[in-house]
């Protein structure tokens, strides 16, 4: 057994000097290739702006206070006026062609 | 562990673990060079973590291990293990030994476990857990190994007595 042991020591230990006149390559350079974090931020920022745009409830012009009522009326000479009425809101109102269906 | 200690522990053990990746891809340089390089990378991208500062070696030569095996069966080369391994003996054997071509007529486990007790000193149980083996498998492809080493070296050396 020791016999054995001998010899295949042996064995590597001329393995091993015949290695060392091996050409060991040099370290290699070694790029480390860093996480590309500016697509999830991309991503992120879009996914944001894209909310935003979505939720982003759009103006509703207020309606004016008052309402300015232009209505042609016959007075009493029977001569054609205009009157002209400034309300908060219109209480009546009264289509333009509606003559047509009453006097026709 | 940081970026820079990181190589510097590969840079100190760059030498024997270019010797490694030489025995673990059967003795060829390129393909040692390109599993080395890969192993690198595995480690220093993250994807291999030393959980054990005190196992760096052996952490190290299991990556470079399975390196080795993963272009092995890709190139088609990966022998699979087995103790009956033996490769036909070839007809114009150079009379000089040739310590690498002795090697790489053991089986792949044997040849492993004595080249890691004997070449790279370490003990059975370092090389089974490389091997991710029992300690006894790992004694018994030791065993058988040694063997098969002796009484390879006897005919190579009775075969050179003999001028073959």
């Amino acid at each position: 057994m020791e016999n054995e042991d001998d010899l295949i020591k042996g064995f590597f230990k001329d393995l091993i000097r015949q290695d060392e006149s091996l050409s060991i390559p040099e370290f290699p350079e070694t790029k480390v290739k860093s996480f590309p974090w500016w697509i999830p931020t991309g991503i992120a920022a879009s996914f944001i702006l894209g909310a935003f745009l979505l939720f982003q409830r759009p103006e509703v012009p207020e309606a004016p206070a008052d309402v300015i009522i232009i209505s042609l009326q016959e007075n009493e000479n029977h001569e054609q006026e205009i009157l002209i009425e400034e309300k908060a809101y219109i209480d009546i109102w009264e289509s333009s062609t509606s003559s047509l269906l009453t006097e026709f | 562990m940081k970026h820079s200690e990181l190589e510097n522990i590969l840079k100190n053990y760059h030498r024997e673990a270019f010797l490694w990746s030489r025995q673990c891809c059967g003795f060829e340089d390129e393909l040692a060079k390109d599993v080395l390089q890969q192993s690198y990378l595995k480690i220093l991208e993250g994807k291999a973590k030393l959980r054990y500062p005190e196992k760096v070696k052996l952490w190290l030569f299991s990556i470079i291990r399975f390196t080795a095996i993963d272009e092995l069966r890709k190139n088609g080369k990966w022998l699979p293990i087995d103790d009956s391994f033996d490769l036909v003996e070839e007809e114009n054997e150079e009379v000089e030994m040739d310590y690498q071509k002795l090697l790489m007529r053991l089986s792949p486990m044997q040849r492993e476990v004595l080249l890691m007790v004997f070449y790279h000193q370490m003990t059975i149980a370092e090389a089974a857990e490389i091997l991710q083996i029992g300690l006894g498998t790992a004694r018994t492809h030791y065993e058988r190994g040694k063997k098969k080493l002796k009484e390879l070296i006897e005919t190579s050396q009775t075969e050179a007595e003999n001028g073959k």
